[in-house]
């Protein structure tokens, strides 16, 4: 057992912030990597060691295993942390550092092989007495041969990436004419995504929940459950507001899916962090997804409803330690709810809203938390996943979590990006959100009423700000002469004026 | 003065006068009188008081007017001199429509070709922007007169994609 002295983040963004902030608590030096779009990101102000791996496109430098192990080996990382996306599971790079002798935090290479492709994955889980979503339990390469797969399963049918995870290479396909676009369109973005454009069918389940258990396993044979996370409010197949507890999991349920959960994890000979997603039928009958082999974006609920800290948990299970509690130390207090804050804009289906961040100012107060990678001013860059914030609220119950969450969106403010706050605004509000009546299929089925008109009242005070800001800019103009460049308000006006141009 | 002002397809006459005092004024909308007391508090907020009522305002100027975030909520308002807007054009219904590119990105596939005939919703190019893959749809039924584009170029947000006709 040995205690790191520096890691190497693999990551960007809100995440590589987040175990920077872990390594700091541990006194363990943060090696930030980052790209040429990068070098003013909030990851690298918050390293203590930061170095260049390319151009912006991630292939060129977060996707570079030769690169990034290059900077392990010049920092003296002891270990890697690969975060979430990139190469996080990517069983080359594991491989790649454990034959350069740099611990990789997460599980053994051959693991992430046998669980990141699904179709084994699925295979495990049968042979570990898990109940699978039907389907085909090994990748289809032939558009035939997913032909008649689907005829056999019977529609309505998932494309699924072999290689795949973060909902890309995804497709519902509910209609047998739209297959073979539909599985054109999954292939390619599944290329372009894992390299790897293999596909797999599943049966879609009729208003399915999305529910996962996070597991812990140390390197001394001790594998326990961190309870469920719901994960139901999904658009385009990817997570957007998870919570824990689920609303849906009775404590029955829960003690069984923690134990199906254990079981296949221990089969696997699983290490470290992990999550196994389940769908959950109407009838409260579990079956068993995928396994996500690193950390998750929505990790903070579990922390905030366990007390633990799963980042720390992560590094020091790598270090060779053992978990420090057994199943029955483990309880869940309260309830946690998190948002992903994405550059999106909910309104044109969710469309990527790239650019400078103009103004933020993030909620604070009792039982929130806003894991932020982004900054006043600075840039969210078009080449990589919109991820911008994970804002997270605790509450005593389900109730208090999520009116904290309202209040929490009501004050988080950004302008320049269109963010899907307040999209959140609108799900949050929603009388069937609230009620905890929610599947996968929520934000699709009211759409419509959660991008409705605004009211009347707030109409009036738009126009009422809009047209006061607009004359008090024009009076500031003319009572100043010229404007400076760059200046966009009265306000900016009276600093420039105030303080003169920048020395 | 005097604006016409546009929130999500409602078009109103906003008349904006300043005082008596600093940071008031009376604002009427369509003739409703409301007196509010604004302070700024930054250089994209205002604090506003209006018969009691306190709201943080933050504000962006945005071409046309300005992006106006309420307590979470998003509201765009287009402003025009009521002087200068009279007259103005509202974009010609029925003429040509230009589908632009909403982000910047890369074109991974063009779906349709110039002179063919495209439905309402109908694919008219893939996009990739920050790692997903986007179609652009057809905002109407019509026939493609132009798709000026190839596929794996790049394009930044408003390049036109195809225009219909």
């Amino acid at each position: 057992m040995s205690s790191f002295r520096r890691i190497l983040i693999a990551n960007r963004g809100e995440i590589a912030v987040r175990i920077a902030r872990a390594c700091r608590e541990l006194d363990i030096a943060s090696v930030a990597v980052y790209s040429e779009a990068d070098r003013a990101a909030l990851h690298v102000r918050m390293a203590d060691e930061a170095f260049a791996i390319g151009p912006a496109p991630s292939r060129e430098s977060y996707l570079r295993i030769d690169r990034i192990l290059e900077v392990a080996r010049r920092s003296g990382a002891d270990a890697v942390h690969p975060g979430y996306g990139f190469l996080a599971e990517n069983a080359a790079f594991a491989r790649a550092c454990e034959e350069a002798g740099i611990v990789f935090i997460g599980p053994r290479s051959e693991t992430i092989a046998l669980m990141g492709e699904k179709t084994s994955a699925r295979r495990l889980a049968v042979e570990a007495g898990v109940p699978v979503v039907p389907g085909t339990l090994a990748p289809l390469d032939d558009l035939e041969l997913l032909r008649g797969e689907a005829e056999r399963i019977g529609l309505p049918v998932m494309i699924k990436a072999a290689a795949g995870g973060g909902g890309k290479g995804l497709r519902l396909v509910h209609d047998a004419s739209l297959l073979a676009a539909a599985a054109e369109r999954a292939r390619s973005e599944a290329l372009s995504a894992f390299g790897d454009g293999r596909l797999y069918l599943e049966k879609a389940l009729l208003r399915p929940h999305h529910i996962e258990i996070q597991v812990l396993a140390d390197h001394h044979g001790h594998t326990v459950h961190v309870f469920e996370r719901e994960c139901s409010i999904q658009r385009r197949h990817q997570k957007v507001i998870e919570e824990s507890p689920s609303p849906f999991v009775a404590p029955e349920l829960r003690e069984h899916m923690g134990a199906l959960a254990v079981a296949l994890a221990e089969r696997a000979g699983y290490r470290n962090a992990g999550t196994l997603e389940f769908l959950v039928d109407a009838a409260g009958h579990p079956y068993f997804l995928e396994m996500n082999t690193r950390l998750q974006v929505e990790h903070p609920v579990t922390e905030m409803v366990t007390g633990l800290d799963l980042v720390k948990l992560q590094i020091r299970i790598a270090q060779g330690e053992p978990l420090p509690f057994a199943q029955a130390d483990l309880r869940q207090r309260g309830h946690a709810v998190e948002c992903r804050v994405y550059a999106e804009d909910p309104a044109q289906g969710f469309l990527p809203s790239p650019g400078r961040i103009v103004a933020l100012r993030p909620p604070a107060g009792p039982g929130l938390r806003d894991d932020s990678g982004v900054y006043e001013g600075g840039e969210v860059p078009i080449h990589y996943d919109p991820l911008i914030s994970k804002l997270v609220a605790w509450g005593t119950d389900r109730a208090e979590a999520l009116a904290r969450m309202r209040r929490a969106v009501s004050e988080y403010a950004v302008l320049g990006i269109t963010t899907t706050l307040p999209f959140f605004e609108r799900v949050l509000r929603h009388p069937a959100f609230v009620a905890g009546d929610i599947d996968t299929g929520f934000i699709e089925r009211h759409l419509g009423e959660l991008c409705a008109a605004p009211s009347d009242e707030d109409r009036d005070m738009a126009v009422v700000a809009a047209a006061v800001r607009a004359l008090r800019d024009r009076q500031s103009a003319r009572a100043q002469g010229p404007v400076p460049a760059g200046a966009t308000s009265a306000w900016r006006a009276r600093v420039w004026r105030d303080l003169g141009p920048a020395r | 003065m005097i604006y016409e002002a546009t929130v999500d397809g409602h078009t109103v006459r906003a008349e904006v006068r300043a005082g008596p005092g600093e940071g008031r004024y009376t604002v009427r909308i369509d003739g409703r009188p409301l007196e509010v007391d604004v302070r700024d508090a930054g250089p994209h907020t205002m604090s506003v008081i209006a018969c009691g009522h306190a709201q943080e305002v933050f504000l962006e100027p945005r071409e046309g007017g300005y992006r106006v975030l309420l307590r979470g909520r998003v509201l765009d308002v287009g402003l025009v001199e009521a002087a200068r807007g009279a007259g103005t054009a509202r974009g010609a219904a029925g003429g040509p429509a230009r589908v632009q590119a909403p982000m910047p990105g890369k074109l991974v596939r063009v779906l349709v070709r110039a002179g063919q005939d495209v439905g309402a919703g109908q694919g008219l190019v893939v996009m990739e922007a920050m790692k997903m893959e986007n179609e652009i749809r057809a905002p109407r039924a019509g026939r493609v007169k132009e798709a000026p584009v190839q596929e794996g170029q790049a394009v930044e947000t408003g390049a036109l994609l195809v225009l219909l006709e």
